[in-house]
């Protein structure tokens, strides 16, 4: 008895799943569609915690102002399961939540907001059919006053945010049509690379020569020959794009490791290639004080034959290791005695290597204190980092990682200004942090000493009419 | 309980097993205190050490470790006040120079990494042969610390079946897969393949191609021992700062000299002296010792009291006796090609089927493997003593850096009560006794030496084509110390119980080599690894029942 009805059942699913067969298809093309330009908008990198589920959020994000932690975007109560397409499509546009709270422009909604009406809806129909919903709430920002006020975005988003997808310039190709929708769009590369203004804003006359981000430096890439990537060509761009790796050149790592990582390198060869045909068009910004690329600095260099002999470093003297020495004792296995890398490049060599080679050694403190890791189709690249997190395979100090900095960039890369201790502990802790916290805060405790002298003053000028009467 | 003088689990000693039994009850919410003799210090500096040292030390691999006055440990090749330090006699007494390290983080800052587990057989050796000791249990008990143990280490295997070993159908993969051969290993297994043996890849802990536990992969600088200067080797030392992060406490320089009993055979608290040579008391709820089978039964015949005459947990006046290793032979060859050796870490595979057979009711097994170090300083130093100058000294360390090969054998030992640590009159630096030891491979291993591993070492020798070959004739140590502190289940002729813990104090744990009951062939890392795994589940478990 218990058989039939379940062949019943059977049957009646069959039925209604061969009914549906044409809208599932539909859906589940749009599912895939999503799924490629969720890749493309690289959202797993910011909405998945380290070792959390994916989508879940959770993520904290160092910002000038302070940290933001990442939402749930699954399809769940606790993430946007209850969005209806018009509230997700205003979230990645508009940055405003279904409750009508504005979202901090952490999240690329300046970029988000170019996504075509199509995209939006493949996007929307990913995130709640093919995504796995994750009930769980995530850490929540707190920003401190005033930014804790996410009113004061409605004004932010007033003065910077744009409201017109860029048309299409019918005097360019197609591909590079598509490169700069992909660019300004979903891979939203201004966020990063794009410098912002006072108030945080990205500043459109600097298109993509360079920003701070955290900890990290996401150098200029306009087509300038000196101070931004115009001496590559484009198929060592698309190289980079894929791999991460650009030998002789530079390798990816902090939040440029994420991009390559869960998005570029997933991309179709179409797409990169129209993503490398536009950037190589970008503008140049020039700096004044490049006077040659950040590619081209150093050579191969050995200090060994000082270190080794008479009177060697052992652990059990006092002696303060120099830059040399730590150098050798830290770099050299993998990266070996020259700085030369290995000839497969998987160590890269750090002369003619973009983190040696800025002038901005933010990134060369990065690597350092964090190491890289980075996996693409081609493997894992791994490098420990040096910072006292758990598991690192040495611990250095600041003054130590200034030292041995000051060495690698003397030797193999840009040195005209040294590194400071301080610029270590800066970079420890996060990075730079915005002089915007303390001005808005200046500007409030201003505005109420202001307030309280001219309350002060009427109730004088009070009294004195009053006297006078 | 947790301050400074005190925790729930001491454990005494930084090494692989102490830190397993540490993180193991860090985990299960337990407050640990570690006690280290030596010095901690970092890994760069240990690099620096290694490279400076002068070339006739090189092959010395205690070298970049030089010993603190009250830590001291052997340091064999240095003229030094500490080179004394391990007192040695008996027939075979140079096959007990063990090389261990009192270093936070132990021996294993300069072990090859490699991982052999034993063969159900090497278990049962009394009911299969006749000869040894049984084990309290069998493989199958073992088999799931073994996993876990692999787990914790990150140990690298191959995922073929009949590459595998011991060769039974693993429970688990290994957590990554195998290091290729470099090309002296693999003409080393062609050759042994021509005479009839099969060299395995080693199953090791070192990381094959990817990261683990947020340590490198291995990038071959071909010096394992005496340090990873990447990490790309599981070592203890890697472990202490994750320990560190669970709220585990770790004090190095404090070196323990007294383990202190209380009235009902419980352990109370263990002394230690500082450098300043000042004493300090710890308390706590379960204590272990886990200083391998050289300082673990020292300390414990040092802290003989009335109720203990013997010694702490010596009723059975097993401690210090059963002294096994794995005593070595090695042969130099020079060949006519070149073999190419040092491409991959230092060792990376063996030829250990030949530790198993029939013949071990009258012989030992033994495992032949060839180095696969680098031999530029063998080479380099053959090519000076040469007396040849410019272009064709630099021509002949090429050759014989290339063309020279190290073959190794090491054999099994039988537990023999003779063999055993006693306690010196001698003293340290801190006027403590140092160890005295006597040691005799026995004829069980001298008949294998004459008749199997010998015979099949010139086979190899030969099928290598070598043109000349040097083969010693004095048995070495492979610094596999095991046996002092013997497991089983008859409190009357072992020390430790089927969880490491002591027959006569019930929070006494000896996890490690020390509590082997056999050793087999193979190195006796993992196995202790599993020991401690195994004991570590006793230890939580007897402090959640109170």
């Amino acid at each position: 008895m218990h058989n039939i009805m379940r062949l019943i059942g059977i049957v009646i699913c069959l039925a209604y799943a061969s009914s549906n067969a044409f809208a599932t298809d539909d859906i589940q093309e749009a599912v895939m569609r999503g799924a490629y330009m969720a890749t493309a908008s690289d959202c797993i990198a910011c909405h998945t915690s380290a070792g959390g589920k994916p989508f879940a959020g959770g993520l904290p994000i160092a910002s000038p102002v302070g940290t933001i932690y990442s939402s749930n975007i699954t399809p769940s109560a606790a993430g946007i399961g209850r969005y209806t397409e018009d509230q997700f499509a205003r979230a990645l546009r508009a940055g405003i939540r279904a409750d009508g709270a504005n979202l901090y422009p952490a999240m690329p909604y300046t970029a988000y907001q170019l996504l075509t009406d199509a995209d939006i809806h493949d996007l929307y129909m990913y995130f709640q059919h093919g995504v796995t919903a994750v009930d769980t709430v995530p850490e929540q920002t707190a920003l401190p006053f005033p930014m804790n006020i996410r009113l004061s975005m409605k004004l932010w988003n007033l003065l910077f945010l744009g409201h017109t997808s860029k048309k299409a310039d019918p005097t360019k190709s197609a591909d590079w049509n598509r490169g700069r929708y992909l660019v300004d769009g979903a891979a939203h590369c201004s966020t990063c690379h794009t410098p912002r203004g006072f108030m945080m804003e990205e500043l459109p006359g600097q298109y993509l020569g360079g920003a701070q981000v955290g900890p990290w430096f996401a150098p200029n890439i306009t087509s300038d020959i000196d101070s931004g990537i115009g001496s590559w060509s484009k198929a060592e761009l698309v190289t980079y794009l894929e791999t991460g790796n650009l030998a002789g050149k530079a390798q990816a790592a902090g939040s440029m490791a994420e991009a390559i990582e869960h998005s570029f390198s997933h991309l179709t060869a179409q797409d990169i290639s129209a993503i490398a045909t536009y950037i190589k068009t970008v503008p140049p910004q020039h700096t004044a004080s490049d006077h040659q690329s950040r590619f081209s600095y150093g050579k191969p260099y050995s200090a060994l034959a000082s270190l080794r002999g008479a009177n060697p470093i052992r652990s059990d003297t006092d002696v303060e290791a120099g830059g040399a020495q730590l150098f050798d004792g830290n770099c050299a296995s993998c990266h070996q005695a020259r700085g030369q890398g290995s000839k497969d490049s998987y160590f890269p060599a750090l002369f003619h290597n973009s983190a040696t080679g800025l002038a901005n050694h933010s990134n060369l403190i990065a690597t350092i204190l964090y190491g890289v890791n980075r996996t693409t189709p081609q493997g894992q690249v791994f490098m420990p980092g040096f910072g006292g997190k758990v598991n690192n395979v040495n611990v250095l100090n600041d003054e130590q990682i200034a030292t041995l900095a000051n060495y690698v960039i003397d030797q193999y890369g840009r040195g005209d200004t040294p590194v400071k201790s301080e610029d270590v502990a800066q970079i420890r802790a996060g990075g730079p942090t915005s002089p915007l916290l303390l001005l808005a805060r200046m500007g409030i405790a201003i505005a109420a000493i202001v307030g309280v002298v001219c309350i002060a003053f009427l109730i004088v000028a009070w009294r004195r009419r009053a006297v006078n009467k | 309980m947790a301050n400074d003088f005190s925790a729930d689990v001491i454990v005494v000693g930084t090494g692989v097993i102490g830190c397993i039994v540490a993180e193991q009850a860090l985990d299960a919410g337990l407050s640990v205190l570690m006690l280290e003799a030596g010095p901690r210090v970092e890994r760069w500096q240990i690099v620096e050490n290694f490279r400076n040292v002068p070339p006739q030390y090189k092959q010395n691999w205690n070298a970049p470790y030089p010993p603190k006055p009250w830590a001291p440990h052997i340091e064999s090749e240095l003229a030094d006040a500490t080179t004394d330090y391990l007192q040695l006699e008996g027939p075979n007494a140079r096959a007990y120079r063990q090389g261990y390290v009192r270093y936070a983080g132990g021996a294993t800052w300069h072990w090859a990494g490699i991982c052999w587990r034993l063969h159900p057989d090497d278990m049962q050796m009394k009911t299969l042969y006749g000869v040894g000791r049984d084990w309290a249990f069998d493989y199958k008990t073992l088999d799931p610390y073994y996993n876990r143990a692999e787990y914790a280490l990150g140990v690298c295997g191959p995922s073929e079946v009949e590459l595998q070993w011991p060769p039974l159908p693993r429970s688990k993969p290994y957590p990554m897969g195998r290091l290729p051969f470099g090309q002296g290993e693999q003409r080393f297994t062609e050759a042994a393949a021509r005479v009839g043996v099969t060299n395995l890849p080693a199953p090791q802990a070192r990381n094959s191609g990817v990261s683990y536990d947020g340590r490198p992969p291995c990038c071959g600088n071909n010096n394992c021992f005496p340090v990873c200067p990447i990490s790309a080797k599981y070592d203890a030392a890697s472990a202490l700062p994750r320990i560190e992060s669970k709220g585990g406490r770790i004090r190095e320089n404090a070196v323990v000299y007294r383990v202190e009993t209380d009235e009902k055979q419980n352990i109370a608290a263990v002394h230690y002296f500082n450098p300043d040579k000042q004493s300090q008391r710890v308390v706590g709820r379960i204590f272990v010792i886990a200083c391998n089978a050289i300082e673990t039964p020292k300390l414990l015949l040092m802290s003989k009291d009335e109720r203990n005459p013997n010694g702490v947990a010596n009723r059975s006046d097993q401690v210090g006796r059963n002294l096994m290793d794995q005593p070595k032979i090695s042969a130099q060859l020079l060949l006519s090609e070149p073999m190419w050796t040092g491409i991959g870490p230092v060792q990376g595979s063996s030829i250990i089927m030949t530790g198993q057979g029939d013949f071990r009711s009258k012989h030992a097994g033994a495992l032949l493997r060839c180095e696969n170090a680098a031999l530029s300083a063998a080479g380099g130093q053959a090519a000076l003593a040469k007396g040849l100058v410019g272009k064709a000294l630099d021509t002949e360390i090429r050759r014989l850096s290339a063309c020279t090969a190290r073959l190794t054998i090491e054999h099994e030992i039988l537990s023999d009560p003779n063999n055993r640590l006693t306690l010196s009159d001698k003293k340290d630096w801190l006027g403590l006794s140092k160890p005295n030891i006597y040691y005799d491979v026995g004829d069980y291993v001298r008949r294998s030496h004459r008749d199997y591993t010998l015979p099949l070492l010139k086979k190899l020798i030969a099928e290598l084509g070598a043109v000349e070959s040097t083969i010693a004739t004095t048995f070495t140590n492979s610094d596999h110390m095991m046996g002092s502190c013997i497991m089983g289940t008859d409190p009357g002729n072992s020390v430790v119980d089927v969880d490491c813990r002591s027959h006569d104090h019930p929070n006494l744990f000896l996890p490690g080599g020390a509590a082997m009951t056999t050793g087999g062939c193979g190195n006796s890392t993992i196995t202790m690894a599993a020991l401690a795994m195994k004991a570590s589940d006793s230890i939580v478990e007897q402090l959640r029942r109170g």
